[in-house]
C-alpha cells in the first residue's frame, strides 16, 4: 500500500526562534552562530540568505558577507524547547515520527488519513498549528517516499509546503540533479557525471545490468531511488533497529590513538540518544571504512543492556583491534543495537543505588538540555564538534541531502554521512 | 635437561594449561608453560599470575633442568606427534627441542628463570574432602556468577564454611541468586567467607570432572586458595572485596507456592521464550488454581502460550520473568518436581526441591 509520509522542517531553525523571542529582530538579517573568528553559522535567516550566508559557513567569512547582520549567540535551551513543542504537536496526529534533528522530521501520516482528511491539508494543519502557537515558520513535503518528501520540503522553504502525489515520483525526480539522490556525495557524482548521467532521469532511462556494471553494489539503490522507490519506513528512534553516529574525517586517520576521540564522540552521542528514546542497546556495532572505501562491521553483544556512552565506547575500543588499523580510515561509526525498552529486569539488591554511571549520565543530561552538549565534556572532545553542529541533537544520523553534503563540506569538523542501505 | 615422555602424559598437562595461559599476555612468558625436569619426573607449570596449576608426570629423565615455551604451540605440536614418545631436550639460548620418530622440533624458549613464581602454599590449612560433593556445589552456583566486570565482587562465588562442617556457596549477579549447602567435612579455619573467582572455579571444575572420584584437598592462605589432587596442585588468588548481604535477599517464605513437574516446566520455558521481545528472554507466569500459564510476546514475531498443569491453591498472579535465568536453575536440579514460591510481581521467585531447601535460587521478575 502507498504511504503518505511527510517531511517537515523548520525554516532557519535557530535565526527564526531568536527573532521570535526578539522583536526587534524580525526583518532583520540575523546570524547565530559561535565565536566570530573561529565559530561557525549556526543558523541564518532568511533575510540573510541573499548575501551568500548559509549555515555551518565559518562566521569570519559571514561577517565579511554580511557586515550590517545582527550577531546572536546561541541560546540552546530555547530551541531545544521550541523543538520538544514542534514534536508536540507532530504528536498529535501520528506516532510514527522519526526525528532527523532538532528541528526536522519525517512523519508516516498513512493510518491518520481517515481522521484527518488529506496529506496536503494535514501538513497545512500542522504548519498552521506551529505558527499559531509557537510562532515559527515550518516548511512540509509530502509524498508517498521518504527520500522525495525530504526534496520536496526543500523545494517549498521557506514556509511553505509542496507535494509530490503518489506514484508521481519519478516524473518529479527525473529534471533533478543527479546529486539530489540520497547517498550521491561529491565522489558518487563525478562517476555518474563521467557516465553521462546529469539529472536523475538519466539514472532511471538505463538499464539496471547496465548500471551495475559501472557502479557495482550501489547501483540497485541509485537506479531504485531514481525511480521513486524507496523502501525505508518511518522509524521512531523508540522502534528503531539500532541508534548509531558515524563521522567521515576530513583526514584519513591511522592508527588507534587517531581513532580514539571520534569513537568516543560517537559512543557518547549514541548513549545520549539512547536515553532520549528511552531505550538500552543490548549490543553494540562498530563500522570502519578503509581509504578505499570497503567498509567493516565489528559486533559485540553485552552483558546486559546499556544506555551509557562510556560504557559504549569502551565496547568500541575492544573491538578496534579487531579491524585492520594498519590501514588509513577515512570513517568511523559506533552504534547502538538490539534495543530494549520497558522490559526491566528487577535488581535483588533494590536498595542498590543506581550506578555511578547512570546518576552521572542523567546529570550530563540535564546539564546538556540547558546549556548545549558541549558545555561539559571530556578532556579527549575538547576540541570536538558540539552536536548541534553536526547535525542536531535529536539524531546524529541525519539522512543527507546534496543540500546538506554541500553545508557539510564546507564545514570545519567532521562532517557526518549516512550510507546508503542503511536503516536508522 | 633432558628427558623422555608419553605424548599423551604431556598433552594432558598441556591441555590443561589452555585455560589458564593468556593468549594475548601483557607479558609474553605468561602464555607459556614451564616444563621442569626433576630427578622423579617432569613437572609442567601454567600460570597467569592468579590461577597456577603445577603437575607431575612420570619420565624417563636423563638429565635435570627447566624449558619455557608457548603452550599452544607445544600443544599443537604434542597432538601431532608420529609416535606415542617423544624427547624433549633444551638447546643452547633456551631453545627446546622436540623428537618423536622422525619428526623434529626446535623451538623458540625463554630463559626458565623468568617464570613467575607462584604463591607458596605452605601457609595453606589443607582440607581432604569429597571431589563429587565440591563438583555438586560448583555445578549448582555458577551459573549465577555475575559476568559484569565493573561488579568485580560478584565475579566469583562466595564460599563460607558453617556450623558442623557444613559449607555454603552463594553465586549472584544482582538479578538471581544461587546457594548451596554441603557437608565438607573439616575445618577450614576461616574467619569469614572467601570469594573464588569464576576463572579459577572453572579450573576446578575441570579438574574435578577429569576424576570425580580423586582423593583431594582443599585449603586457604591469606588471599589465595589451593586445590590438591595426586600429582597436582592449583592456587588461585581469591576475590579480595566483600560480598554482598545475600541472606537479606532471600525471601523467608513466599506466600505463593506451587509444585511442578521439574522438565515440564524446563520445555515449556524453552519453547514459549522463543517469542520473547527484542532476545530479552522475558515470559509472563500466570499463575491461578492448578494452572501455571506462560506466555510471550514479541511486536514483531508474534505471541505463544503454553498452560501446565501444577499443584496449587490459592490467588492469581502475573509476573514476569527472564526465563534464562529459571531455565538455567532448572537445568541444575536433578529431581522430578521443584517447588516455587512467588510474592507479587515486583517480588523475588524463590526455587528449591520440594522439602529441602539446602539448594535455594532467589530470581527477581522483570517488569513486563
Amino acid at each position: 500500500m502507498s504511504r503518505a509520509i511527510i517531511h517537515i522542517d523548520m525554516d532557519a531553525f535557530y535565526a527564526s526562534v531568536e527573532q521570535r523571542d526578539a522583536p526587534e529582530l524580525k526583518g532583520k538579517p540575523v546570524i547565530v552562530g559561535g565565536h566570530p573568528q573561529r565559530g561557525v553559522v549556526l543558523a541564518a535567516s532568511y533575510e540573510v540568505r541573499p548575501f551568500g550566508v548559509r549555515s555551518a559557513m565559518p562566521m569570519a567569512r559571514a561577517i565579511k558577507a554580511a557586515p550590517q547582520a545582527v550577531v546572536v549567540p546561541p541560546r540552546f535551551k530555547a530551541y531545544v524547547e521550541a523543538s520538544e513543542a514542534v514534536f508536540r504537536i507532530f504528536e498529535r496526529y501520528t506516532p510514527l515520527i522519526e526525528p532527523l534533528s532538532l528541528d526536522e522530521a519525517f512523519l508516516d501520516v498513512t493510518a491518520s488519513l481517515g481522521l484527518f482528511g488529506k496529506a496536503w491539508e494535514l501538513a497545512a494543519r500542522i504548519r498552521k498549528e506551529i505558527a499559531a502557537e509557537l510562532h515559527l515558520p515550518a516548511s512540509a513535503g509530502i509524498a508517498d517516499v521518504k527520500f522525495v518528501a525530504k526534496i520536496v520540503s526543500d523545494l517549498a522553504k521557506p514556509d511553505g509546503q509542496k507535494e509530490v502525489p503518489p506514484g508521481m515520483s519519478r516524473e518529479f525526480l527525473a529534471p533533478l540533479p543527479v546529486s539530489r539522490l540520497w547517498g550521491v556525495g561529491p565522489k558518487t557524482e563525478e562517476a555518474l557525471k563521467r557516465l553521462g548521467l546529469r539529472t536523475i532521469g538519466d539514472v532511471a532511462a538505463k538499464e539496471l545490468e547496465w548500471l551495475a556494471q559501472k557502479l557495482g553494489s550501489s547501483a540497485q539503490h541509485f537506479w531504485d531511488l531514481s525511480h521513486g522507490v524507496d523502501p525505508r519506513h518511518v522509524v521512531p528512534d523508540r522502534d528503531a533497529k539500532s541508534v548509531g553516529a558515524q563521522d567521515t574525517f576530513e583526514e584519513d586517520l591511522l592508527g588507534e590513538e587517531a581513532l580514539q576521540p571520534h569513537l568516543h564522540s560517537q559512543a557518547l552521542r549514541v548513549g545520549r540518544r539512547l536515553r532520549r528514546a528511552g531505550v538500552k542497546a543490548r549490543a553494540v556495532q562498530l563500522t570502519v571504512k578503509y581509504e578505499d572505501f570497503t567498509q567493516v562491521t565489528r559486533r559485540h553483544t553485552l552483558e546486559a543492556p546499556t544506555d551509557d556512552g562510556q560504557a559504549l565506547y569502551r565496547e568500541a575500543l575492544a573491538l578496534l583491534p579487531k579491524v585492520d588499523l594498519r590501514r588509513r580510515i577515512r570513517l568511523t561509526g559506533v552504534a547502538g543495537q538490539e534495543l530494549v525498552g520497558e522490559q526491566e529486569q528487577l535488581g535483588l539488591f533494590a536498595e542498590e543505588a543506581p550506578s555511578r554511571s547512570d546518576k552521572l549520565n542523567s546529570a550530563l543530561d540535564r546539564i546538556a538540555s540547558k546549556f548545549g552538549a558541549k558545555a561539559v565534556v571530556t578532556a579527549d572532545l575538547a576540541h570536538d564538534a558540539p552536536d548541534d553542529q553536526r547535525d542536531g541533537f535529536y539524531r546524529e544520523e541525519k539522512r543527507e541531502t546534496a543540500v546538506a553534503a554541500e553545508k557539510a563540506r564546507q564545514q570545519k569538523g567532521p562532517r557526518v554521512e549516512r550510507e546508503p542501505g542503511e536503516e536508522g | 635437561m633432558e628427558f623422555r615422555i608419553a605424548a599423551d602424559e604431556l598433552k594432558k598437562a598441556l591441555h590443561r594449561a589452555q585455560g589458564i595461559v593468556e593468549r594475548k599476555a601483557t607479558m609474553p612468558i605468561l602464555s607459556n608453560v614451564l616444563v621442569t625436569a626433576g630427578k622423579s619426573g617432569v613437572t609442567v607449570t601454567a600460570f597467569d599470575l592468579d590461577i597456577g596449576i603445577v603437575s607431575e608426570h612420570p619420565a624417563e629423565v636423563v638429565k635435570t633442568g627447566a624449558i619455557t615455551v608457548s603452550a599452544r604451540t607445544l600443544f599443537d605440536i604434542v597432538s601431532f606427534l608420529p609416535e606415542a614418545q617423544v624427547t624433549v631436550k633444551k638447546l643452547p639460548n633456551n631453545y627446546a627441542e622436540l623428537t618423536s620418530g622422525a619428526a623434529h622440533y626446535k623451538i623458540v624458549g625463554m630463559a626458565p628463570e623468568e617464570f613467575p613464581k607462584l604463591p607458596k602454599d605452605d601457609a595453606a590449612h589443607a582440607v581432604a574432602l569429597s571431589g563429587p560433593t565440591l563438583l555438586e556445589m560448583i555445578k549448582k552456583t555458577q551459573f549465577a556468577i555475575s559476568n559484569d566486570e565493573t561488579r568485580y565482587i560478584l565475579n566469583g562465588v562466595f564460599f563460607e564454611p558453617r556450623e558442623k562442617g557444613l559449607v555454603r556457596m552463594v553465586a549472584t549477579d544482582g538479578h538471581r541468586l544461587a546457594l548451596v549447602e554441603r557437608e565438607l567435612a573439616g575445618d577450614f579455619k576461616l574467619k569469614s567467607g572467601v570469594i573464588i573467582p569464576r576463572k579459577g572455579l572453572f579450573e576446578l571444575k575441570r579438574l574435578l570432572d577429569e576424576a570425580p572420584d580423586a582423593e583431594c584437598q582443599l585449603g586457604f592462605a591469606e588471599n589465595s586458595a589451593i586445590f590438591k589432587k595426586p600429582g597436582l596442585s592449583m592456587v588461585m588468588r581469591l576475590i579480595d572485596g566483600q560480598f554482598p548481604e545475600y541472606q537479606r535477599v532471600i525471601p523467608k517464605e513466599g506466600e505463593k507456592q506451587l509444585l511442578v513437574r521439574r522438565d515440564k516446566l524446563f520445555d515449556a520455558l524453552k519453547r514459549i521464550s522463543l517469542l520473547s521481545a527484542d532476545k530479552s528472554n522475558a515470559v509472563k507466569l500466570s499463575l491461578s488454581e492448578n494452572l501455571l500459564r506462560i506466555t510471550a510476546n514479541n511486536p514483531d514475531l508474534g505471541e505463544a502460550k503454553d498452560d501446565l498443569e501444577v499443584a496449587y491453591r490459592g490467588g492469581t498472579l502475573t509476573v514476569g520473568f527472564n526465563a534464562r535465568y529459571l531455565l538455567d536453575v532448572l537445568g541444575v536440579l536433578e529431581t522430578d518436581e521443584v517447588s516455587v514460591e512467588l510474592g507479587d510481581e515486583h517480588s523475588p521467585g524463590v526455587l528449591h526441591l520440594p522439602g529441602d531447601k539446602s539448594f535455594t535460587a532467589v530470581v527477581m521478575p522483570m517488569r513486563v
